[in-house]
Formats: C-alpha cells, structure tokens, sequence
C-alpha cells in the first residue's frame, strides 16, 4: 500500500516537473503560441487529475461504498463530466481563438500520460534489477 | 464545401464516439472498483490508486479527441476558405 501511496506521490510530482521543464524548453525553443500551448494545457490536465484524485480520495472508501453502493459510479462519472465540459470550453476557447498552437497543446495535454509512462518504466527498470540481483 | 461538411461530421463524431467509449470504460472500471471494495474492503487503498491512475488515462483519451474535433473545426486549412466562400459567418 506504502508503495502504491508513493506511485501516485510521484506520479503528481512528475507532472509539475514535466510541465516545469517543458514550459522552459518551449519558452526557449518554440514560438510564443505554442510554448503557451503546452504550458496551458499542462496545467489544464495537472489541475484535472488533481480533481480526479480528490474525488476518488472521497467516494472510494469502504465507508462509503458499503453505505452508497452502485450510486457511487453514477456519481464519480457526473462529476467527470462537469470537469470535461469544463475542460471542453476551455480548449475550444484557446483553439478558436488561436490563442495556442494546437500541436504545443497536444503537448502539454500529455502532461499526465508523459509522467504515468515514466513511472511505469521506472517500476519495469526497478522490477528487471531486483530479478537480475 | 463538401470537404467542409466532411470536417464537421468528423468533428461531432469523433467527440461523440470518445466520450461514449470513456463514458463506458470508466463506469466498468468503477464498477468493478465497486464489487472489489464491498467484497473486501481492506482493499480500498490499492483500489483506489489503481483506479487513479487508470481513469486519468482513460480521461486524457478523450481530451485527445476532443482537441482533434477542435482542430477540425477551427484549425483546419480549408476551413477559412470555406468559411470566406460562405460570406464570413
């Protein structure tokens, strides 16, 4: 359980980073549009998965399953919901109005897959050399 | 005008398909985070971070649907053409 706790630790940890670095090296690299991009859309889904993990933190407690039942599911997916609309007028805002390059968008939205992919090679690396010791 | 009418159907299904598919994907995730806890709620912990993790790839899927709807819809290179052709509405 400690091991899974401090996944998810890193896992939030890697987003701010990735946003952190990416936002500087498209700030350097990149026009101003799409740096925008990927520092926008990097906080549009660091801030979603922090709501993610709020909701989840709340509704998925023994407690509460055992008192609610199958009407948690209806309300985790209505609150995914509101936060999608949410993050659907906020991106189609910034797309049509061509406050952001789409591409750099694209970027900063991989944000949270970015940092779920390197825990993910970092728990297989961790694996691999406990077996191999 | 038929490639624009192509990109707004492309547009409304893609969106459409996606937030169908994680809409279903999530509910089945949840629903078996559900049956697991009530069976053996000393699991709830490693429950709910699998669950985190796995709904926020799931949830980024369908952003990713969405932006390429919003790209077909406003970014599109023949979409300002046609637009234009139509009188600027």
């Amino acid at each position: 359980m400690a091991d899974l706790q401090k996944l998810i630790d890193f896992v939030t940890k890697t987003n701010w980073l990735i946003l952190f670095f990416g936002g500087i090296i498209g700030l350097v690299l990149t026009p101003m549009k799409f740096a925008l991009g990927i520092i926008l859309g990097g906080l549009i889904v660091a801030i979603n998965f922090h709501l993610l993990k709020r909701t989840l933190k709340t509704m998925i407690q023994p407690e509460v399953v055992l008192e609610r039942g199958r009407s948690v599911v209806g309300n985790v997916l209505v609150k995914y919901y509101i936060r999608f609309a949410v993050t659907a007028g906020i991106i189609c805002l910034l797309i049509s109005k061509h406050i952001v390059h789409p591409v750099g968008l694209l970027a900063g939205l991989s944000v949270v897959v970015a940092s779920i992919f390197v825990a993910t090679a970092l728990e297989i690396s961790r694996l691999l050399f406990k077996e191999a010791v | 005008m038929e490639f624009l009418v192509g990109s707004v159907w492309a547009a409304g299904l893609a969106i459409g398909i996606a937030a169908f598919g994680c809409g279903i994907g999530q509910g089945m995730g949840l629903n078996g985070a559900m049956a697991g806890i009530s069976r053996n709620p000393e699991a709830a912990g490693k429950i709910q971070v699998n669950m985190l993790i796995g709904l926020a790839l799931i949830e980024s899927l369908c952003i990713y649907a969405l932006v390429v709807a919003m790209i077909l819809l406003f970014v599109h290179p023949a979409i300002a053409p046609a637009v234009k052709a139509l009188g600027g509405l």
